[in-house]
């Protein structure tokens, strides 16, 4: 049937040829699992748009809206959390997948003559998903939402003569709020998906004139040919769904996190950017004074100038590793340095204390009402009413908000007093009882 | 390798890259489709609203009383204000009609010279006990849930469908 259909529209539609451009591009050496990246990344994008588009059905960017309308799909909609939690582990897998696959390219040299092009498309598509990256760290406009974008934008300010317009410019206004939320929503979900999906065609087009690099070894590569469908494809695809079922997993197992609703007054919290900013992060960590500027400015215009040049900064014929000793030292060199401060910068997160205020309010207010006098948390109180060692692990934030707030209306027969709490005191109990988790 | 065991090698390995991208259609699929759809099929959970005392209703004449109540709109709350026609009649039993004319949805008034409510927007006329005098209306005015406690009256808010002869609950 599916072959009546086809035979039917390449009769009228002259398919053929774009099926040849498409899926018979000849490999040199043959197909194999270490060309699956570019393919898995591109699955990414494709499963960052589908989740942003249905994620954008219930979002609202506003100061306002943005933060419930977040809790609301993570609460209240069927599969809410799921989707977002894809959406979430999607964008740290598409950093990964990017990562590797720009790795694979650096270490087979595929990025020389006469693919050029090939490569500097492809960095500029690794600072659009960057940009990607940080515009919808924004768009929760929760506490880590707001700090961290906060501490971002005023790092651009760093830049001379120019930074304070920039600043004014990327904020909207004088103050981060709605005008930046705005603008880093129509970034995120506009601007950005055209222009990235524009540059992946491109990316592509110039893939397919050009052709695949093959293996370094030039006799390999001359043995076989072996065209991109079907066993390449098939490649990508099993890699490709080991990958999802792995953040489908992660999208079921951890929720997105949604920490407080946004407060500028309240400076008590410590801002951490996405894992893969980690280590810039760090790194700033380490420049302070008169050398800020070149950890704000000068490291990554040279980082991306050098990626950019790197084609011609590397143009010696052959493309083996062994005989490319000064690129694939300063590959190395800059891998050890992301590993180093990355590992660094876990190890000090970690060791953050508990600033969340929210949590330490509701911790004093567990002992204030004395909960204890009933429930036990690790063995700490009294066993007349419900274990709360691992409550944040069977009951979600609404359920423990509407609970605290009149107990009877959710558990009928209930043993538990109404205390009157105001909202922020809800709010509070809630997100300390959130933290009992295994 | 033989012609037709290659082919049957590239058949296989068609069909599993259409099997797995079956399967992520699949997993992605019913919840996209459940997300997108099953909050907007849920109803709101309907509770009875204080519209006034029940003292001063008098059975001649038709009162119209403000019904404020919040309304659940995703993850906005918003209260909103709708009038309901509270009727008493000569026996003491009491009736609430909702104010959206059954014809079209317009709002319509009583008109205490005539003894009838009236809808100017296509001149339907409805008796103190909401039946069709005149006009395109289809059926009767809708009546409402209500009840009396401790002398104040209680409604419970809904919409019904406009210009059906049966009354079908939005």
């Amino acid at each position: 049937m599916s072959r009546r259909i086809v035979q039917w529209l390449d009769n009228r539609l002259n398919l053929s040829p774009i099926r040849v451009a498409l899926l018979d591009e000849p490999i040199p050496g043959g197909a194999s699992w270490i060309y699956i990246f570019g393919s898995i990344t591109l699955f990414f994008f494709l499963l960052q748009m589908v989740t942003g588009m249905f994620l954008s059905i219930y979002y609202s960017p506003s100061t306002e809206h943005a933060y419930v309308s977040i809790q609301y799909i993570m609460d209240e909609v069927e599969f809410g959390s799921f989707i977002r939690g894809l959406h979430h582990w999607g964008a740290s897998g598409m950093m990964v997948a990017i990562g590797l696959h720009m790795l694979q390219v650096f270490l087979y040299g595929a990025y020389k003559k006469p693919r050029e092009l090939l490569w500097v498309v492809g960095v500029v598509l690794l600072i659009l998903t960057l940009a990607f990256g940080f515009s919808g760290y924004l768009l929760p406009w929760d506490q880590r939402a707001y700090w961290a974008t906060q501490v971002g934008i005023n790092m651009v300010g760093t830049l001379p003569v120019i930074g304070d317009v920039l600043i004014r410019v990327i904020r909207g206004g004088q103050n981060l709020g709605a005008m930046t939320l705005t603008r880093f929503f129509a970034l995120h979900t506009l601007f950005l998906p055209w222009l990235l999906m524009t540059l992946v065609v491109l990316h592509l087009f110039i893939l397919r004139r050009v052709g695949p690099a093959g293996p370094w070894d030039e006799a390999r590569a001359a043995r076989t040919r072996e065209p991109f469908w079907p066993k390449q494809v098939a490649m990508d695809a099993v890699a490709i769904g080991v990958v999802f079922a792995l953040i489908a997993s992660l999208a079921l197992l951890v929720p997105a996190p949604l920490s407080d609703p946004a407060n500028p007054s309240d400076t008590s919290f410590t801002p951490v950017p996405e894992w893969y900013f980690l280590f810039y992060y760090q790194l700033l960590k380490y420049l302070e004074g008169p050398l800020e500027i070149v950890g704000t400015v000068v490291l990554p215009i040279l980082f991306f100038l050098g990626l950019f040049a790197l084609p011609w900064l590397d143009r010696r014929q052959g493309r083996r590793p062994v005989s490319r000793p000064i690129v694939m030292g300063a590959g190395a060199g800059f891998l050890l340095v992301v590993v180093t401060f990355l590992g660094l910068s876990f190890y000090e997160v970690a060791s953050l204390p508990t600033s969340d205020p929210s949590v330490l309010r509701g911790t004093a207010l567990y002992q204030e009402l004395d909960c204890a006098g009933c429930h036990r948390i690790h063995g700490e109180g009294e066993a007349f009413a419900p274990d709360l060692s691992y409550v944040g692990d069977t009951r979600n934030r609404n359920w423990l908000f509407q609970h605290f707030r009149d107990p009877q209306a959710v558990v009928p027969d209930s043993d538990m007093p109404e205390y009157g709490l105001n909202d922020q005191e809800l709010n509070d109990l809630t997100n300390y009882m959130l933290t009992l988790k295994r | 390798m033989n012609a037709s065991e290659g082919e049957g090698r590239r058949t296989f390995l068609g069909w599993v890259s259409a099997a797995i991208a079956g399967a992520i259609g699949l997993v992605m699929g019913i919840p996209l489709v459940g997300y997108t759809i099953l909050p907007a099929l849920k109803r709101q959970k309907l509770s009875w609203h204080d519209v006034g005392p029940e003292k001063g209703l008098d059975p001649s004449s038709p009162k119209e009383m403000d019904c404020i109540h919040s309304v659940t709109d995703g993850w906005q709350k918003t209260t909103t204000k709708k009038s309901v026609w509270v009727v008493k009649d000569e026996r003491g039993a009491m009736t609430v009609f909702s104010p959206l004319c059954t014809h079209l949805g317009c709002g319509y008034r009583w008109e205490g010279t005539q003894q009838q409510f009236y809808c100017p927007c296509h001149n339907s006329y409805f008796s103190v006990d909401g039946k069709v005098l005149e006009g395109p209306a289809p059926r009767p005015l809708d009546t409402l849930p209500a009840k009396i406690e401790n002398g104040r009256v209680l409604v419970i808010y809904k919409e019904f469908k406009a210009g059906t002869a049966k009354k079908i609950e939005l």
